[in-house]
């Protein structure tokens, strides 16, 4: 059991990874980007080829998450410019069809060129035994550094005059403009941020498993649960319900099977909006 | 709606806009600041013009729109809400503070407090000591009045007149019409969109229809 739940600890937090990435993409530019698992699986396959063509391993991950960075850029400056010529609902619809589309496009283009990228990584000790428990060092990496990722972007948020201005945008834009403050270039850089989160999260996703073209929608919706299930405005409360869910969905799947683990994983989400529309946190944070 | 309407501040001035609900004051003041387009007409600011440019990019040439909604951060601290005001110029943040906080005590005293918890009158100085973060040129003070009690705004008007003497320009949009015309030295009449009477704000005090349908009197 407890290795059960350990492995749905380390899923879980790669599910906030890219959550925490849709819920600034909606907080920030009101729109929900259905390609957000697209962006995390191009990191992934980035770094997969890099490898495959005898890259230093390090150097071809990072060089993933920045490949994934570089995509959010493109598809914010070029793509959803359409959508944020408008606001609030019109835009959000706008959003959810461009992206979308984009996610088929991904997936198609993925499925035409590289069916079957996995990530080999040798490590040198494949695993650590703590109190008599065996952990993979691949699930302890990929751990520290979503919780690294997630601790940056805590200090960023709360500790720089750019992070503040980042928020300030969420709670009020019409004041934040007041401040001299241009939500389009903010946004930009969030929609790119997040991607970047997102392409850690890939990355270490492809140390688990293949990176087949089914894995970019199946991210994004793990990761809308737990955008949904944390509070799509709830930085903190994204994290506790990735490791949650993660942990609800390792545990169900081993014994009752995936098929019934995503329904139960989606009623979560349907509580959640029942009981606690702004999610499990949002009177905490 | 405003129609054929033309408005002169001075460097150093404290101009005044009086009118009823409607009369068009919080439009013009949302023109300067970009928030809505002229469809004709120059906005000019320093011989640049300012209309056509995004609400940020005016905010960055020094003028700065504090608006009647205040539209404050409210799940900031007083802190944060006055750094964001300083976004602009981080450069003169730390003497903007002292100065904000010798104006506003009571801000300095709640600077750890998030700015939904705090009165109204306190929001409504939050919200002038955040535009003055701003080091701004010019203030445009929409409605600073707006849900305060008499005591309250009499307090405030004491804390701009401070302002006013750091010679800072100021236009007033305000319905409490005494007050606004014992603050400014000029004020424009604004009526459904037209300017109907402009003058020394001392010259207005004695006129007739101003007296009759302003100040209640005569």
């Amino acid at each position: 059991m407890i290795p059960i739940i350990i492995d749905g600890v380390v899923q879980g937090l790669q599910f906030s990874l890219l959550a925490v990435g849709i819920t600034l993409i909606y907080g920030l530019g009101g729109v929900l980007n259905l390609a957000h698992g697209q962006f995390a699986v191009i990191g992934g396959v980035t770094a997969a080829l890099l490898i495959g063509g005898g890259m230093n391993v390090i150097l071809a991950c990072v060089l993933g998450v920045l490949a994934s960075g570089l995509f959010g850029l493109i598809v914010d400056r070029s793509l959803l410019l359409p959508a944020y010529r408008y606001k609030g609902e019109e835009r959000l619809l706008l959003g959810l069809i461009l992206t979308l589309g984009l996610s088929f496009v991904v997936d198609g283009y993925l499925n035409y060129r590289v069916p079957d990228a996995a990530l080999t990584v040798q490590l040198p000790y494949p695993s650590v035994t703590v109190a008599g428990i065996t952990i993979r060092t691949a699930s302890v990496a990929t751990s520290v550094l979503a919780i690294l990722a997630f601790l940056m972007l805590g200090a960023f948020l709360k500790g720089t005059l750019l992070g503040k201005a980042v928020r300030s945008i969420i709670q009020n834009e019409v004041g934040a403009e007041l401040c001299g403050i241009s939500a389009t270039r903010t946004r930009t850089l969030i929609v790119c941020l997040s991607a970047i989160l997102a392409g850690v999260g890939g990355v270490a996703q492809g140390v688990f498993s293949s990176l087949g073209s089914e894995l970019g929608v199946e991210l994004t919706i793990f990761a809308l649960i737990v955008a949904v299930v944390g509070g799509v405005r709830s930085i903190s409360g994204t994290l506790v319900a990735g490791i949650l869910l993660g942990i609800v969905n390792a545990v169900a799947s081993f014994y009752i099977g995936t098929y019934l683990t995503l329904i139960i994983l989606l009623a979560a989400a349907m509580l959640t909006i029942l009981v606690r529309p702004s999610g499990m946190l949002a009177y905490w944070t | 709606m405003l129609r054929e309407i033309s408005l002169e501040v001075q460097s150093g001035e404290a101009v005044g806009v009086i009118g009823p609900n409607g009369s068009g004051k919080t439009t013009l003041f949302k023109a300067i600041a970009g928030m809505l387009r002229p469809k004709s007409g120059k906005i000019l600011f320093d011989g640049l013009r300012l209309d056509g440019l995004h609400t940020p990019d005016v905010a960055r040439r020094g003028v700065v729109y504090v608006p009647a909604e205040r539209e404050l951060f409210p799940q900031m601290t007083v802190l944060e809400n006055l750094e964001l005001g300083a976004y602009a110029n981080p450069r003169d943040r730390d003497d903007q503070f002292r100065f904000v906080f010798s104006l506003f005590p009571r801000l300095a005293e709640r600077k750890r407090q998030l700015a939904e918890s705090m009165s109204g009158g306190e929001q409504q100085m939050l919200a002038i000591a955040r535009g003055v973060m701003a080091k701004p040129k010019v203030l445009l003070l929409d409605e600073p009045s707006t849900g305060l009690a008499p005591l309250l705004v009499a307090e405030m008007y004491r804390q701009l007149s401070q302002l006013k003497a750091q010679g800072l320009t100021i236009l007033l949009a305000e319905q409490q019409v005494p007050h606004a015309l014992a603050f400014c030295e000029r004020t424009y009449v604004l009526e459904n969109g037209w300017i109907k009477l402009s003058g020394r704000s001392s010259d207005l005090l004695g006129d007739p229809a101003i007296k009759r349908s302003y100040l209640g009197v005569g």
